[in-house]
C-alpha cells in the first residue's frame, strides 16, 4: 500500500489508470492530473503568456475531464483528448480578447511571469554566453506570439509537446496534410523573424 | 489549408522537405543553391533554439501552475465523485445492508493486485438475488446471515489489461481464485460468477 490508497500499483500503465479514473476512483485521477497539469499549464502559458489565465485553463480542463471521463472510448486516447480540450479552451480565450480588441502581445498589461523569459538550466554558464542564449530564447517566444492562435498551437503542440499529425489535425479540424502545412509556415515565419535579429 | 500553402523558396524547393533534412549532409542542389544554403541556416538555428526551448520550459519551475490548482480539481473531483449503482447485500427486519459498486470494485482490485502481470481496469459488479435462484433454495428458517450458497450472488465482469507474453488463461484463473475469496471475506456474499476480459496488453 502506498499514498495512493488500497489497491493502486504505482507502475500501472496510464490506459488501465484512465480506465479506473473512468470508474470514478479518485486516487488513479489524482495520478492523471499530477501528470497533466504542468504539461497544461506550459501550453497555456504559452498561447496566452498569461499566469491567471493559463491556470484556469488547466483546472477547468482538468475537472471538466473528471465529469466527461466515462465517455471516453478509447482509454489510450486520454492524453490527446485531454490536450485537445485545453488547446480548444485557449483558442476561446485568444478569440474572446480578439473580440474585445485587446492586444495580445502587450506584455505590461499582462500577468506575465518574469522568470518565463527562458533561462538555462545547467549552472556554470558564461555570463556572456547566457545573456545571449537568453535572448534567443525570448526572441523566439516573441516571434511565437506573432503567430496566429491556430498557427502557434499547431507549433507549440508539435514542437514542444510532441504530439502527432493526426491528433494535431483533430485538435484544430484540419487534416494531417494541412498540420503539415501550417507547421511549415509556422517554421518559415519564426525562422524568417530569427534571421534579421543581427 | 492545402499542401500547395506550405512555402517554397524561389529554387522551389519547400521549406518543409529543407526542415526534414537539416540533420543530414547537403545535397548536390543544396551545395550549388544559395537560396537553400540560406534556408537551411535559418532553419537549422531555428530547431537549435526550438530545442532549447522545448528544455528551459520543462525545467522552469516559473512555468509550473500553484500548487492549490491540484486541489481545486480534485475538491471539485470528490464532490461530483461517482459511486455507481449501489448493490443491495442484506435485506432483513432489522434494516438493509448496501455497498456501492465503486466500493466493491476497490475491493476486486486489490485482490487482482496479488496477481503478476495484470491490470485491472473497469469494473461493472451486478447481483442476481437470491430469489432468482431455483425454486426451494430460499435460506434455511431463522437465518439472518448472508454467508451462505442460496443467497444472493454477484456477477462480477472485470476488464484488464496483461502484460504481453502472459498466459492468459492460467492469469485468468489466478484473478477468479484471488476475487472469488476476497468477496466473502469482504462482504459476507459470494462471488458466483467472475468474468475477465482482457481488453488490451500494456508494454513494460
Amino acid at each position: 500500500m502506498n499514498d495512493h490508497g488500497p489497491g493502486f500499483e504505482p507502475d500501472l500503465d496510464e490506459g488501465s489508470i484512465v480506465a479506473r479514473a473512468q470508474d470514478g476512483d479518485l486516487a488513479a485521477f489524482e495520478h492523471l492530473v499530477l501528470a497533466y497539469q504542468y504539461r497544461l499549464f506550459r501550453l497555456a502559458y504559452r498561447m496566452l503568456n498569461d499566469r491567471g489565465e493559463a491556470e484556469d485553463i488547466v483546472q477547468e480542463t482538468l475537472t471538466t475531464s473528471w465529469c466527461a471521463l466515462p465517455m471516453l472510448a478509447d482509454v489510450d486516447a486520454f492524453g490527446g483528448w485531454i490536450y485537445r480540450l485545453a488547446t480548444n479552451k485557449c483558442l476561446d480565450v485568444l478569440r474572446r480578447r480578439s473580440a474585445h480588441a485587446e492586444s495580445i502581445v502587450d506584455s505590461d498589461d499582462m500577468d506575465a511571469i518574469p522568470g518565463a523569459r527562458a533561462r538555462p538550466v545547467s549552472a556554470g554558464w558564461d555570463p556572456a554566453h547566457e545573456a545571449e542564449w537568453s535572448a534567443e530564447q525570448d526572441g523566439l517566444t516573441a516571434l511565437l506570439n506573432t503567430l496566429p492562435p491556430a498557427q502557434r498551437a499547431c507549433w507549440l503542440l508539435r514542437e514542444m509537446h510532441g504530439r502527432s499529425y493526426a491528433e494535431i489535425g483533430v485538435t484544430l479540424r484540419i487534416s494531417p496534410t494541412a498540420v503539415r502545412g501550417t507547421l511549415a509556415r509556422a517554421r518559415h515565419q519564426i525562422a524568417e523573424g530569427m534571421s534579421q535579429w543581427r | 489549408m492545402a499542401l500547395d500553402d506550405i512555402p517554397r523558396l524561389g529554387c522551389g524547393r519547400s521549406i518543409d522537405s529543407i526542415w526534414a533534412t537539416t540533420d543530414r549532409p547537403p545535397t548536390a542542389h543544396e551545395e550549388r543553391c544559395e537560396q537553400c544554403q540560406t534556408a537551411r541556416t535559418q532553419l537549422e538555428r531555428l530547431s537549435e533554439a526550438t530545442r532549447a526551448l522545448r528544455e528551459s520550459d520543462l525545467h522552469n519551475p516559473a512555468l509550473e501552475p500553484r500548487h492549490g490548482i491540484k486541489n481545486a480539481i480534485m475538491d471539485v473531483a470528490r464532490a461530483e465523485v461517482r459511486r455507481g449503482s449501489r448493490i443491495l447485500l442484506r435485506s432483513a427486519d432489522n434494516g438493509s445492508t448496501e455497498i456501492s459498486e465503486q466500493a466493491l470494485s476497490s475491493l476486486v482490485r486489490f485482490a487482482a493486485a496479488a496477481v503478476p502481470g495484470v491490470h485491472s481496469r473497469r469494473c461493472r459488479i451486478e447481483i442476481r438475488p437470491a430469489s432468482a435462484g431455483p425454486a426451494g433454495e430460499d435460506p434455511p428458517p431463522g437465518t439472518t446471515g448472508t454467508a451462505t450458497t442460496a443467497g444472493p450472488r454477484l456477477i462480477v465482469n472485470l476488464r484488464v489489461a496483461a502484460a504481453p507474453g502472459i498466459d492468459i488463461p492460467l492469469m485468468a484463473e489466478a484473478l477468479r481464485h484471488e476475487i472469488s475469496n476476497a468477496i466473502p471475506a469482504g462482504v459476507g456474499i459470494g462471488a458466483g460468477t467472475v468474468n475477465i476480459t482482457v481488453e488490451d496488453l500494456y508494454d513494460v
